[in-house]
């Protein structure tokens, strides 16, 4: 019996991969025999996305158009752009006004300008954002899993005391919570796969340490003792098998992650001072040092968000000007210190940051050109007002995605937009598939990798089609 | 050449080939020379490159090879091979690949030159084809009933029940020699698990273990069968899940979905049989259209999702064991059902034709109403769309139905033995490991006129449920050969259940609004003649004021009710529901618990912590705002009146008298008021005895103008739903997710059972869990016998259903502590919990 005292949890980690764990996970969902589509050759072992949630409006951060100052009486048909245009370390990329810094590191990155998010009829954040991260266009008749899932289950942790699947920043109990729920998850992959909440990276070491209130010695006097009962429990008619093993395995992992060294990167306090004050600009700007600490670690997929609330942070559906500067300062500095601290450390060539929204806005088109949606905001013929001078509206037919380090070019723009309204994408169109596309081939898999469910194969990328972008890569 | 075709087909002429130049001819691949043998040579060629789209009830252009017969009566544009002559054979024209626009396979890798000869040859020399070999659609799998003859028991054994003379048949069949049964303990604990989702109290497994009868085993299922309550609640968490039915999720938001839990759980608690379960989900009432009606996502979503392809994927897995999703979009690759099917079946529920759209692109085709075995029997394309329903209902749950009877027996012998006769549960094409037990039970099913709880009972009662468990390993296998029920991990529900039951912390709240009406049960048929609802037999609530037609007019001032009652025993659960006109504040014992403001929605207020034994006084300030508060000289006076229900039970573990257990009583004439606010007015020493009259009785509930008899119904049946609330009824809580609680937007018939780390995380140092603890160590310290050792006894009992032994008594006395602390009692706990022991149903 190999649960008695002699039970030795070195052995089990010597012995349990994530994989060897994964494989008692779901019955019926199998990972398909490799493809003969070779495996790319993986430029990254950690992924990071910084996710704009709510609609960051391309035209006010990193693909500005005419700037039109705000007056009384303005024609709103004449506003493109409600900052003035910046340069940026690159001679042909400006950004908007407010992103200086991270201006300054775009020599590090790639930026492109030509994402289109999908056509779902309605402007609905939760659904693009669904879109976005599965790859999928939901509902699906079965339960899509998220990148961050796809890469747990394909690569498995890079330090396996650190969670392969890390979420940051986003809480469920704020507005569309329900709908959030529905792809911040593995799906039909099982919740060995799915994400390691950490809503408020405050508090992230909450969730590696002991129970609050739980001292490390009565934490470790309780492991003692359930290991105890463990040996001491009469077995008799209970015989050991699969359920059993696989219960006690999860635990000694569960124990490993939270007595580990590497619990330590959770916890920002350690951070020194100076670093931190760079970082913190708020709950996002502390959400990339806690990225930037678990990438340290050993992390293999970590999301932060600037947080999705209906018409909070990016979803300006009036004041979108005014909230726009609080915005940019919220995620310029952080952003821009997370790629110089990692590549200070060395980690930037190895680690993908990507950062993303669901769709862009424009202050006068709604949903993408020659689409009739409906409509959610007013728009006076005339502006009189503050309040109405920003890009208030939903915007599907352009957007852009920032990405540094992990094997992409340096310095590198992809993509074009319109410079008169509709600013909609003219050249080089990226759609979700392509994009997950390149993600996964920096992360070394092929977008036609799939797992089988219902006995049919369930893509990485939609029905296996996405095609990476090979320009983008150095 | 097409061009050259098309002209001919379009002038009528019947032409089957466009004769090819002697040049193309000459460079056709040459006949094989040898004989070609069609089982060889030919059948894999067709296989790989023809049936999908020419076989299995599939007939592109017209053409099928399901048959020789098919095969050379050709398709839409006439024969396909000359016998004898290859040459001229279109088909070779096709396969050939000669002119590039017009090729068959038109996907996939074209056909080997080789391959080319050996077709032509086999026309040349005859087209011989093997009899038994057809490409047609097999015949459906599990539809047709068949009640197999019980086989008889094998020598020596003794057995009664049905299903162990097939389990036992089969074992001699494939050598296996049972074990013996498992003990009484084993026993208790799988069937209280099993039946009714909660752990066996330790007086309840005293009373089992102790019980002499021969029968103990058979009469407790049938005891737990009779829990209507307890089993709904149990039974609800694996409908939510195949039904997707949940309390929260998306789609909510906006009116998108629709519960069903109400008609669910009354289904449920009524043992509504299960043709009737299935024909009201199918043919829904307002109750119980959640089902049907789907999910339904704002914006444009793919042709595959929309609501009546929902409709027709879920019922067709659900209650078919039929996997309709790939032929949502395109005909099938891994079964043989087509897109038709599909939009046959999701055209039942369209108020117009169904235009068919493959890969979300239309077809211009337009869907034919058919139910996925049209020999089931016909659903009328052109009748209104209620009477298509009505239909569908009819044909799904008809006894020739046999694969609705299998599905559901399939079901219920998987969630009790931990894997089905076929697995996966959802494909009920797949063989059983014994087709005779599984026939045998869906037509027994038939036979009790649909009665689960009769399955339950059968299968719970069988010597192979009580057969040692076995490891649970690859459900899927092939090669499965069952020796026993496989050990089962406790649910996310069973174990928020477990946990509440051995701490004796349970939620107070439910997120799921049920009537509780359909469960409570009668005493005598007298009592039923004279309850109303869910009210104890005699106790009728009545409007109650200081004067008869209060309800008229009544002056505007505060009057001071109270009541006196007697308990021998407090209260384990004690609710009162009140509503006034216009508002009130309610006492126990001078101690005010409530108060209301609403006569249309009553109040209901807990009153568990406050009664005691003996004497309690409940005394409620009801106050009649102004008639016209606005003009001071007017007469302010308007109606008034004051109605409660005060909902107590006692423990049944104190009495066995049945009628003592209900304590409830209501607002009647015995109500003493007073409009003087007398000191100590609603404590149990009243300082002034005078001044007190009995009430005037108004009225029913349901009298005007405060027709409040519904939501007072309502408010009483939801009553026995609070302070012991099951997690069945709780939205899903960070610790459910982690151990398995699905999502509901799609169907889940199974869950995942191995454990993950994420899992363990949750248990290790999640705040649900940790908070559970705490509470759960206070509670049981208040609650337990003080002394170390009885203490750790009573917990393990509370857990484990066992005594500790004597390492595990002095490891834990050691933990807690003397006196018991706190910590370590949480400590004591939580370490018990994450045992396999405890989660795991050996």
């Amino acid at each position: 019996m190999r649960m008695r005292n002699d039970w030795n949890r070195r052995e089990f980690l010597k012995t349990a991969s994530a994989a060897t764990l994964g494989a008692l996970v779901a019955p019926y969902s199998k990972a398909l025999a490799a493809t003969k589509e070779s495996v790319p050759k993986a430029t990254a072992d950690t992924l990071i996305v910084l996710w704009m949630g709510g609609g960051m409006a391309h035209t006010e951060t990193f693909d500005p158009k005419r700037y039109t100052p705000y007056e009384k009486g303005l024609d709103p048909n004449r506003v493109l752009s409600t900052f003035p245009a910046i340069d940026t370390a690159v001679d042909n990329i400006k950004f908007s006004q407010g992103l200086e810094k991270l201006a300054a590191v775009m020599d590090r990155g790639a930026l492109i300008r030509s994402y289109t998010a999908g056509d779902l009829g309605f402007i609905l954040h939760s659904r693009h954002q669904y879109q976005w991260h599965t790859g999928y266009a939901p509902p699906q008749t079965v339960a899509a899993p998220h990148i961050g899932a796809m890469l747990s289950r394909t690569l498995g942790p890079l330090n396996p005391a650190v969670p392969a699947f890390i979420d940051v920043g986003q809480r469920f109990d704020v507005g569309e919570g329900e709908e959030l729920k529905a792809f911040h998850s593995a799906g039909f992959y099982g919740s060995e796969y799915g994400p390691f909440v950490i809503s408020n990276p405050e508090q992230a070491v909450e969730s590696v340490r002991p129970p609050a209130g739980m001292s490390p010695g009565r934490f470790e006097n309780r492991d003692k003792f359930y290991r105890k009962l463990l040996a001491e429990s009469p077995i008799g008619e209970f015989g050991g098998d699969y359920q059993k093993e696989s219960l006690v395995r999860a635990m000694d992992k569960a124990h490993l992650l939270l007595s580990s060294p590497a619990s330590k990167a959770f916890d920002l306090s350690l951070e020194p001072k100076e670093s931190y004050a760079k970082y913190n600009t708020g709950r996002f700007g502390l959400g990339c040092l806690l990225a930037r600490r678990l990438t340290e670690a050993g992390a293999r997929f970590i999301e932060v968000t600037t947080e999705y609330i209906p018409f909070f942070n990016w979803d300006t559906h009036e004041n979108g000007h005014t909230r726009m500067v609080d915005m940019k300062k919220s995620v310029d500095g952080p952003i821009a210190q997370l790629v110089l601290d990692l590549e200070a450390r060395g980690l930037l060539d190895r680690t993908l940051i990507v950062l993303a929204s669901e769709f862009s806005r424009d202050m006068m088109m709604e949903g993408k050109p020659g689409k009739t949606v409906k409509d959610q905001v007013t728009v006076p013929n005339v502006i009189e007002d503050l309040k109405y001078y920003g890009m208030h509206r939903h915007f599907t037919d352009a957007g852009s995605v920032l990405m540094f380090g992990g094997g992409v070019k340096k310095g590198y723009l992809h993509g074009q937009t319109a410079e008169e309204r509709p600013c909609k994408t003219i050249a080089d169109r990226v759609v979700i598939e392509d994009l997950h596309a390149t993600l996964f081939r920096a992360m070394g898999i092929s977008p036609k990798h799939a797992y089988e469910i219902e006995k049919r194969p369930f893509y990485v990328t939609k029905d296996g089609l996405g095609k990476p972008i090979d320009a983008l890569f150095a | 050449m097409i061009k050259h075709l098309l002209a001919l087909i379009l002038a009528g002429i019947p032409m089957a080939w466009a004769k090819l130049t002697p040049e193309q001819i000459k460079s056709l691949p040459a006949p094989a020379s040898e004989p070609a043998v069609f089982s060889r040579d030919i059948k894999p060629i067709f296989e790989a490159s023809c049936i999908k789209c020419h076989g299995k009830g599939k007939n592109k252009g017209g053409f099928a090879l399901d048959t020789k017969e098919t095969f050379l009566k050709g398709g839409d544009s006439g024969p396909a091979v000359i016998v004898g002559n290859s040459a001229e054979s279109y088909l070779v024209e096709l396969v050939s690949g000669i002119d590039p626009d017009n090729t068959m396979p038109q996907k996939g890798s074209k056909l080997t030159a080789r391959q080319v000869s050996l077709v032509r040859a086999w026309i040349d020399q005859g087209l011989s084809w093997d009899a038994n070999i057809n490409f047609a659609k097999a015949p459906p799998v599990n539809l047709v009933p068949r009640n197999p003859e019980i086989p008889p028991a094998p020598a020596k054994a003794h057995l009664e029940n049905p299903v162990d003379h097939f389990v036992f048949a089969y074992f001699t069949t494939n050598h296996i020699t049972p074990k013996p049964l498992v003990s009484d303990a084993v026993f208790a604990r799988r069937a209280f698990l099993d039946i009714i989702g909660l752990l066996p109290e330790p007086k309840e497994l005293e009373a089992f273990s102790h019980s002499r009868s021969k029968e103990k085993r058979a009469e407790l299922v049938t005891e737990l069968l009779g829990r209507k309550r307890a089993y709904a609640e149990h039974w609800l968490t694996f409908w939510n899940d195949a039904l997707r039915n949940d309390y929260k999720g998306t789609g909510y938001i906006d009116g998108g979905r629709r519960q069903i839990t109400d008609w669910l759980y009354s289904a449920l608690a009524t043992n509504l049989p299960y043709d009737r379960f299935v024909a009201q989900l199918i043919n829904p009432t307002p109750e119980s259209d959640g089902f049907s009606k789907g999910i339904v996502w704002r914006g444009v979503v793919n042709a595959s999702q929309t609501p009546e392809m929902q409709a027709a994927q879920n019922i067709s897995q659900v209650f078919m064991g039929v996997n309709l999703k790939c032929a949502s979009c395109h005909d099938s690759f891994i079964n043989d059902w087509a897109l038709s099917d599909a939009y046959g079946l999701a055209s039942v529920y369209s108020d117009g034709p169904l235009e068919m759209y493959r890969c979300d692109k239309p077809t211009g085709k337009k869907a034919l109403v058919k139910f996925l075995y049209p020999e089931l029997g016909e659903i009328k394309a052109d009748a209104p769309k209620a009477q298509r329903l009505e239909r569908l209902a009819q044909v799904v749950t008809d006894p020739k139905d046999g694969r609705l009877t299998r599905t559901i027996v399939n079901r219920v012998w998987a969630k009790l033995m931990g894997r089905g006769l076929i697995e996966p549960v959802d494909e009920m094409d797949n063989p059983a490991w014994s087709q005779d037990l599984l026939d045998w039970l869906a037509s027994d099913l038939v036979e009790h006129h649909y009665d689960l709880k009769r399955t339950i009972g059968l299968i719970v009662k069988s010597d192979a449920y009580q057969l040692p468990a076995v490891p649970g390993t690859d459900q899927s296998s092939a090669s499965f050969v069952f020796q026993g029920p496989t050990t089962k991990r406790l649910t996310a529900e069973q174990f928020s259940d477990a946990l509440a039951a051995v701490t004796g912390v349970w939620p107070e709240t439910p997120a799921a609004s049920i009537h509780y009406v359909a469960t409570t049960e009668s005493k005598s048929k007298a009592a039923l003649t004279q309850t109303e609802g869910p009210f104890a037999p005699g106790v009728a609530p009545r409007w109650i004021w200081n004067q008869m037609l209060a309800d008229k007019r009544a002056a505007a001032e505060t009057l001071y009710f109270r009541k006196t009652i007697i308990l021998s025993h407090a209260p384990e659960q004690a609710r009162a529901i009140v509503a006034c006109d216009n508002s009130f504040k309610l006492y126990v014992n001078g101690t005010e618990v409530g108060s209301g403001n609403d006569f249309s929605k009553p109040k209901s207020i807990n009153l568990t912590p406050h009664l005691k034994k003996g004497m309690n006084v409940i005394a409620i300030a009801a106050t009649n705002d102004k008639g016209k508060p606005n003009d001071p000289k007017a007469d302010q006076s308007n109606p008034a009146g004051l109605i409660g229900y005060f909902y107590l039970r006692a423990s049944e573990n104190v009495q066995k008298q049945k009628q003592d257990v209900i304590m409830d009583f209501t607002t009647d004439s015995s109500w003493l008021w007073s409009a003087a606010n007398p000191e100590n007015w609603n404590k149990l020493q009243v300082t002034n005895l005078t001044g007190w009259s009995r009430s005037t009785v108004l009225g029913k509930p349901d009298m005007a103008p405060w027709n409040s008899g519904k939501a007072l119904v309502a408010a009483v049946s939801r009553a026995p739903q609070f302070e012991r609330v099951r997690a069945s009824l709780l939205a899903a809580d960070p610790l459910m997710t982690a151990l398995g609680r699905p999502n509901r937007e799609q169907v889940i018939t199974t869950r995942a059972s191995a454990a993950t780390t994420l899992q363990a995380l949750e248990l290790t140092n999640g705040s649900t869990l940790s908070h559970l603890l705490e509470r759960g160590a206070e509670k049981l310290i208040q609650d337990l016998p003080s002394a170390p050792a009885q203490f750790t006894t009573a917990v393990y009992k509370r857990a484990l259903g066992r005594v500790p032994t004597k390492r595990e008594l002095n490891s834990s006395m050691e933990l807690i502590g003397s006196p018991v602390q706190r910590q370590g009692v949480e400590d004591l706990l939580w370490a018990m919990a994450m045992l396999p022991e405890f989660q795991v149903i050996n």
